[in-house]
C-alpha cells in the first residue's frame, strides 16, 4: 500500500492507494500516530484504495475517535466495495464520508 | 555282437552240417556193413558148399542106415571117414559132418564127423545123438528133408557159450533112389568176417569224424567270409553313420558280398544314408527359416506394440479423465488396435478398431488404418468426416479386400461432450456416475474399406463427472470356451457392473479376468482389445497449503483470485472474497499456532447450478470457532464501538454461507459465495 501525505497547516490529507489489509494496516497506523498530534482536520482520500479489511476498519475507528476529540476527520472518494463494507459494519454512521 | 552271430547262426549252421554228415555217414556205414557181411557170407557159403559137394562124393548115401547099424565098423565107412578128415584139413574148414535128424527134427544122430585139428573139438562118434541147436537148424533140417531144399546155410554168432561164430552150409545126401538119406554139413569159422567188419566200422567212423571236423572248419570259414564279414562291415558302417550323420569318404559297402540279400542290404543302407543326409539338410534349412520367421514375427510384434500408446498413466497431469487400454493379440501380431491422442489441449481423440482377420496381413492393414485415422483426426476434422476420408483412402488401395470396423470419438474435455461416429464397430458401453453400465446403441455406418463414398453420421453424448465409457472389439464378446459358448454381450455387461466404482485400469483388469475364467483352457481365438475412459471434468477444486503467516496472505489471495478469474467471478465478489481471506487467514496466522507458526490449507472449489465458489480454510491449530464471536452492535457510536469482531462480522455479512467444523484435530472454516 502507498501512503501519500500532504500537510497544509493543521490539515493533513492522507491518500491511500492499493489495499488496506492486515499486512499494510500497521503501516498506516504508524503514519497516523506519527503525524496526527497537531492535526485539526484529517482527510483520508481513498480514491485509489482497492479494498479494506477489518484491520483497516480498526485504524479508521481509532483515528476517528482521536479526531473526534481533536477536530474532525473526513473520508473521501470511497469506492463501491469499501462503501459496502462501511454499510455492513455500520461505519457509515460513524465516519464522515464525502464522495 | 559278432559273438552272437557266431554263437547263433554259425553254430546252428555248423551243427546242422555236422549232424547231416553224421547221419549220412551212419547210413553209408550201415549199408556198407551189411553189404560187406552179405558178400563175405555168400563167399563163405559158396566155398563151404564146394567142400560139401566134394564131401558128398566121398559118401555112399545109400549105406548110411547100414553104417548106423554097424556102429561104424564098416571098411567103406572108415575109408569115407578118413577121406573126409583129409578134406576137412585140406579145405581148412572147421567141421564136416553128416547127420540124420529125428522125424521131429528136435534131435539128430551123427553119422560122419570130421573136425579140424585147430578147432579143438572132439569128434562125435557115429550114433551120437544131439539136440538140435537152434530153431534155424531145425527149419533147415526140415526144409532139406521134406521140402527138397538143396542148399541151406546157418550163421551162428549168438549164444555160442564160448564158441566162435561160424557159418554152416547144409545139403542133402540123396541116395540113388532120390530120397534124402542124411544131411551133410560143412562148418566154417567166421572170424575173418568179424574182424573185417570191426575194422570196417573203425575205419568208417574215423573217416566220418575227420570229415565232420573238416566240414565244420570249412563251414566256419565260409560263413565267416560270406556272411559274418560283410554283415560286420555293414553294421560298422551303420554305426558310423548313426554317429557322424554324414556320408563316408570311402565307399566301404560296395561289392561286399555276392550273396544277393546281403548286397541288397548294403545298397539299401547306402541309399538310406544319402536320403537321411539330404533330409537332415532339408530339415535344418526349414528350421533355420522357421527360426528366422519367428524372429521377424517377434520384431513385427514389437513394432506393433510400440505403435499404439502403451504408457500408463497416459496423462498423469490431466486430472479431468482417467484412461486405460490393452491389446492382447491371438497370434504374435494382431489386427485389433486402440489409439488415443490429444488433438489439442481440450480435445482427446479415442479410437477402437478391428481389422478383418488376424496375423501379419491384418497387422499390416492395422498399421495403415491407424496412421490414416490419427493423421486425419489431428487436423480437427469431425469424426464422421474422418471416417469417410479414411474409408475412401483405404478403398483406393485395397486389392486384398480387407476391411476394418472403427469407432472414433473426440472428447471435449472442458465440457464433457463426446462426439463420435461408428463404422460397423461394437456398441460402446457407458456408465453414468451413479448408474450401471449399459450398451449404448449408437448408429452404425458401414465398415471402413468395404466400399468407397460411404458417409457417416456423428452423434453426441454428454459426459458428466464420474461417467465412464468402455470400448472393445469382438475378441471380447466372441471369446469362446471349450464348450464353444461365446462370452457374449450379456456376460460383458454383467462383468462391467461387478464393481460399483473403479478406475479405468481396475475395470479392464476385472473384465480380463472374467474372460480368462470363462474361456478356461480353450485357445485364444481372436485379439482381445479394450479401452476405458473415466471422465471427471475440469478440476473444480484447487488447493494450496502454506504457512499461516500474515505475510502469506498475499500469496493466498493471489492463489484464490486465479481460480476466481478462471470461473469468471465478478470483481465485486472477488473483492469481498479477498477481504474474507484477509480476515480469516490473519486469524489463523495470529491465533491458531500461537506462539508457533503452522501450516494452513486453502481449498477453492467451483460448483455449478448455481455457479458458486466455495473456499475452505483448514488448520491444525488450537480449536477455535470464530463464528462464536458475537456480532458487534453496529449502532453504537465510535466511542462506544468495540474494536474487535469486525472482521468475522464482515465475512458473515458479505458471504452467502459461512460454516465451521472441528474435525480430526482440524479447524475447518468454509465460506461460500454465489457468483
Amino acid at each position: 500500500m502507498e501512503i501519500l501525505k500532504n500537510k497544509n497547516g493543521s490539515t493533513l490529507t492522507i491518500s491511500l492507494s492499493g489495499r488496506l489489509d492486515t499486512v499494510s494496516a500497521p503501516q498506516l497506523d504508524d503514519e497516523l500516530k506519527a503525524s496526527i498530534s497537531d492535526v485539526k482536520e484529517l482527510i483520508l482520500n481513498l480514491s485509489d484504495l482497492e479494498y479494506m479489511s477489518s484491520a483497516g476498519l480498526r485504524i479508521l475507528l481509532s483515528a476517528q475517535k482521536t479526531m473526534n476529540v481533536n477536530g474532525k476527520m473526513i473520508v473521501k472518494n470511497v469506492n463501491e466495495t469499501i462503501m459496502g463494507v462501511f454499510e455492513v459494519t455500520g461505519f457509515t454512521d460513524i465516519l464522515t464520508i464525502e464522495n | 555282437m559278432f559273438k552272437k552271430i557266431k554263437n547263433k547262426l554259425s553254430f546252428n549252421i555248423i551243427s546242422s552240417v555236422v549232424l547231416l554228415l553224421l547221419i549220412f555217414g551212419f547210413i553209408a556205414s550201415t549199408i556198407g556193413y551189411w553189404q560187406f557181411t552179405n558178400s563175405l557170407t555168400t563167399e563163405y557159403n559158396d566155398s563151404a558148399f564146394c567142400t560139401a559137394e566134394t564131401a558128398a562124393t566121398l559118401i555112399n548115401a545109400d549105406r548110411i542106415n547100414e553104417y548106423l547099424e554097424n556102429g561104424g565098423e564098416d571098411d567103406e565107412y572108415k575109408l569115407s571117414l578118413s577121406r573126409l578128415d583129409t578134406l576137412c584139413e585140406k579145405q581148412n574148414v572147421s567141421v564136416i559132418y553128416t547127420i540124420l535128424p529125428d522125424p521131429d527134427y528136435n534131435h539128430y544122430t551123427s553119422i560122419f564127423n570130421s573136425v579140424n585139428k585147430n578147432t579143438g573139438y572132439d569128434r562125435w562118434e557115429i550114433g551120437y545123438v544131439r539136440e538140435t541147436s537152434t530153431e534155424a537148424y531145425k527149419k533147415i533140417y526140415k526144409a532139406i528133408c521134406e521140402d527138397g531144399l538143396k542148399r541151406g546155410s546157418v550163421i551162428r554168432d549168438k549164444n555160442l557159450n564160448g564158441g566162435q561164430p561160424h557159418i554152416t552150409s547144409l545139403m542133402p545126401l540123396t541116395g540113388t533112389d532120390g530120397t534124402v538119406k542124411a544131411i551133410l554139413c560143412v562148418q566154417r569159422p567166421m572170424e575173418q568176417l568179424d574182424i573185417g567188419r570191426k575194422a570196417y566200422i573203425r575205419h568208417i567212423s574215423l573217416t566220418m569224424v575227420i570229415l565232420a571236423i573238416l566240414a565244420s572248419l570249412l563251414t566256419i570259414f565260409l560263413i565267416r567270409r560270406q556272411f559274418v564279414k560283410p554283415v560286420k562291415k555293414i553294421s560298422e558302417e551303420a554305426e558310423r553313420f548313426a554317429t557322424e550323420n554324414r556320408i563316408s569318404n570311402e565307399s566301404t559297402l560296395k561289392n561286399i558280398s555276392k550273396i544277393s540279400e546281403i548286397s541288397v542290404l548294403a545298397s539299401s543302407i547306402e541309399k538310406m544314408e544319402l536320403d537321411t543326409v539330404r533330409y537332415i539338410e532339408n530339415i535344418t534349412s526349414i528350421a533355420a527359416d522357421k527360426e528366422r520367421m519367428g524372429t521377424e514375427l517377434s520384431i513385427a510384434s514389437k513394432i506393433q506394440e510400440d505403435s499404439i500408446p502403451s504408457i500408463f498413466p497416459a496423462y498423469p497431469d490431466r486430472k479431468e479423465f482417467d484412461i486405460f487400454a490393452s491389446m492382447t493379440p491371438a497370434k504374435e501380431v494382431g489386427g485389433d488396435f486402440y489409439d488415443f491422442f490429444l488433438i489439442d489441449d481440450d480435445h482427446l481423440a479415442l479410437v477402437m478398431a478391428d481389422v478383418s482377420g488376424k496375423g501379419v496381413p491384418a497387422a499390416l492393414f492395422m498399421m495403415v488404418t491407424k496412421i490414416l485415422v490419427s493423421e486425419i483426426a489431428k487436423t480437427g476434422t469431425p469424426t464422421n468426416e474422418v471416417l469417410s476420408t479414411v474409408n475412401n483412402r483405404i478403398c483406393a488401395h485395397n486389392k486384398a479386400g480387407m476391411f476394418v470396423t472403427v469407432w472414433l470419438g473426440i472428447l471435449e474435455i472442458s465440457t464433457g461432450i463426446l462426439r463420435a461416429s461408428n463404422a460397423g464397430h461394437e456398441y460402446p458401453a457407458i456408465k453414468r456416475a451413479d448408474g450401471k453400465f449399459e450398451l449404448f446403441k449408437d448408429k452404425h455406418g458401414f465398415v471402413v474399406g468395404g466400399m468407397d463414398g460411404i458417409k457417416y453420421k456423428e452423434y453426441e453424448v454428454q459426459l458428466s463427472k464420474g461417467d465412464t465409457i468402455f470400448l472393445y472389439t469382438d475378441g471380447v464378446t466372441e471369446a469362446t470356451n471349450a464348450k464353444n459358448e461365446l462370452f457374449g454381450n450379456d456376460r460383458l455387461v454383467n462383468a462391467l457392473n461387478i464393481k460399483d466404482d473403479c478406475t479405468a485400469i481396475e475395470l479392464l483388469t476385472c473384465i480380463k479376468s472374467e474372460i480368462d475364467k470363462f474361456v478356461g483352457d480353450a485357445p485364444q481365438f481372436d485379439d482381445i482389445t479394450m479401452m476405458a475412459v473415466k471422465y471427471f471434468g475440469e478440476d473444480k477444486m484447487k488447493e494450496l497449503t502454506i504457512n499461516a503467516t500474515v505475510e502469506n496472505i498475499e500469496k493466498v489471495t493471489e492463489f484464490v483470485n486465479e481460480q476466481l478469474e478462471l470461473c469468471g467471478c465478478p470483481v465485486k465478489a472477488q473483492m469481498q472474497i479477498d477481504v474474507a481471506i484477509d480476515e480469516l487467514f490473519s486469524n489463523i496466522a495470529h491465533y491458531a499456532y500461537d506462539p508457533d507458526v503452522g501450516p494452513a490449507t486453502v481449498r477453492v472449489e467451483t460448483r455449478e447450478n448455481p455457479l458458486s465458489v466455495i473456499i475452505t480454510f483448514i488448520d491444525n491449530g488450537k480449536p477455535y470457532d470464530p463464528l462464536k464471536k458475537i456480532d458487534p452492535d453496529i449502532t453504537l457510536s465510535a466511542e462506544e464501538r468495540d474494536i474487535g469482531g469486525l472482521g468475522i462480522f464482515l465475512v458473515k455479512k458479505t458471504m452467502d454461507d459461512v460454516s465451521y467444523e472441528y474435525r480430526n484435530g482440524q479447524n475447518i472454516l468454509t465460506i461460500k459465495k454465489n457468483i
